[in-house]
């Protein structure tokens, strides 16, 4: 193979890797990535090929995130769809100094006083998994199926405030979307309009 | 002695016959429930406001707040037979929180007028009218604010203009979008990954800025490109991530810079397969 074509095939492999990280569309590709959780242990997308994966954009301080996490909403969740299977990664990517920057520490704590369980929460302070992602608010959700396809990118629910007594008449479409993606059925409502506090992004 | 009493009485009733309004001042902003008229007029519409006053460096949120925040909501206590119509959102600013995010509102000061459409017959002499406003107001933090509003007006014929707001229902007026003018048009047309809004104005259009109404049609943080023609622009706005279906009509407000802003409904045209 002469050296010029190999240079044009190295160039194509990373304009199709670059063009791969910025497209957030469900049917394409979910962003591959890795990160470093509050345990310390790195996780890769690419470890939890095969099953469902969940991510979903925290900042404790958040007037939204409250309401589903003081309601316990959030952390039903977490329980109902890990116990079925599916893989759950909370991810903060507020800088430091910001609202909902916490240490690892603080996050352990936090998720025993709250009672959560996802799989593992990924900690983002520099904000490029979020950006990877293009994650807008706090909360964002996003669906992955076991073949890394993207097939859920928006709200969590159908009431975009901040009340928790909107809880029990929303409808939720992260629990749509992986019952029907369970059951083998195409999502019906792949993307919605995420609602929430802006990610508080490092600049 | 009884004279003197009875004047202050009637003293005491005439000023509280007047205007009462209330306020709620919350932690960042100051809100009052204004009125363009001084009375209600029976069978006549009465322009009502709610006034927000921000402290520096907080913002509230359009109709379509954009890529976070939610807008402000009333739920109104009428008298019988009165009813409220829509919020009459003034333009909106472009806020951008950080390079992944951009939010449409208002910082400083807004007032979003409301119209009320007012019976023919009433049988007081006054109107109460309350307001339970809600509303997210954010800097780098977000906070959920809210205030109850009141406001009594007398009822009677007279249709004067209350002094002390006119200034400010003047102001917010030449702000609330207009209809585009008959003699224009706007369209707009699918592409792969963009629209391209058209606008035939009869004369260019140099610089010109488009909020979308609905969300999840644009991508907020992309820039507009806007290419000015012989008779108008075309603005090439880049699709959401999260339009999945097409749309039949691109609707938003058009803000020409030191000038007006327009109403844009622009059917869109799907390309040829």
């Amino acid at each position: 193979m002469n050296r010029r074509y190999r240079f044009i095939l190295r160039m194509c492999v990373v304009l199709a890797l670059m063009a791969s990280a910025f497209a957030v569309k469900v049917g394409e590709p979910a962003p591959g990535f890795t990160a470093v959780d509050s345990t310390g242990k790195q996780q890769r997308l690419s470890d939890y090929k095969g099953k469902f994966v969940v991510l979903e954009w925290h900042n404790q301080g958040c007037p939204y995130t409250k309401k589903h996490y003081e309601s316990g909403n959030m952390q039903r969740l977490q329980k109902e769809w890990t116990a079925k299977g599916v893989v759950w990664l909370t991810v903060i990517s507020s800088a430091p100094g910001t609202q909902g920057f916490v240490t690892p520490s603080q996050e352990n704590d936090y998720l025993k006083t709250m009672n959560a369980a996802p799989t593992a929460v990924l900690m983002d302070p520099g904000g490029s998994l979020g950006h990877l992602y293009s994650a807008k608010t706090t909360p964002h959700m996003f669906i992955i199926d076991p073949n890394g396809t993207l097939i859920y990118n928006g709200a969590i629910d159908d009431h975009p405030t901040s009340d928790q007594s909107d809880i029990a008449s929303s409808k939720n479409y992260v629990s749509a979307a992986l019952e029907q993606a369970l059951g083998g059925k195409p999502v019906a409502e792949a993307a919605t309009h995420p609602y929430g506090c802006s990610v508080k992004y490092k600049d | 002695m009884t004279r003197l009493c009875f004047a202050i009485a009637v003293l005491l009733l005439l000023t509280s016959a007047a205007a009462i309004a209330q306020q709620g001042s919350t932690q960042h902003a100051k809100v009052e429930l204004i009125s363009r008229q001084v009375a209600v007029s029976p069978g006549k519409h009465l322009l009502l406001g709610v006034h927000f006053v921000l402290e520096k460096g907080w913002h509230i949120y359009w109709t379509n707040p954009g890529d976070s925040g939610q807008p402000p909501s009333f739920k109104w206590q009428l008298p019988s037979g009165f009813t409220a119509g829509e919020i009459r959102w003034p333009r909106p600013e472009r806020l951008q929180p950080s390079k992944e995010l951009v939010d449409y509102g208002y910082d400083d000061e807004v007032l979003l007028p409301v119209t009320i459409h007012v019976p023919l017959a009433i049988s007081d002499r006054s109107a109460e009218f309350a307001a339970d406003a809600k509303w997210l107001i954010c800097r780098e933090v977000c906070l959920p604010e809210h205030a109850s509003l009141h406001l009594t007006l007398p009822v009677s014929s007279s249709t004067d203009l209350n002094q002390q707001h006119s200034q400010l229902f003047a102001k917010t007026d030449k702000l609330i979008p207009q209809l585009l003018p008959r003699a224009w048009n706007a369209s707009a047309a699918s592409r792969k990954d963009d629209f391209v809004l058209r606008i035939r104005a009869g004369k260019p259009i140099v610089k010109a800025e488009f909020f979308p109404l609905d969300p999840g049609q644009i991508d907020n943080p992309a820039p507009q490109k806007l290419q000015p023609t012989s008779n108008g622009a075309k603005i090439t706005l880049k699709k959401s991530d999260l339009l999945l279906k097409p749309i039949t009509v691109l609707r938003g407000v058009l803000v020409i810079p030191e000038g007006p802003a327009y109403q844009i409904e622009a059917p869109v045209r799907q390309p040829i397969q």
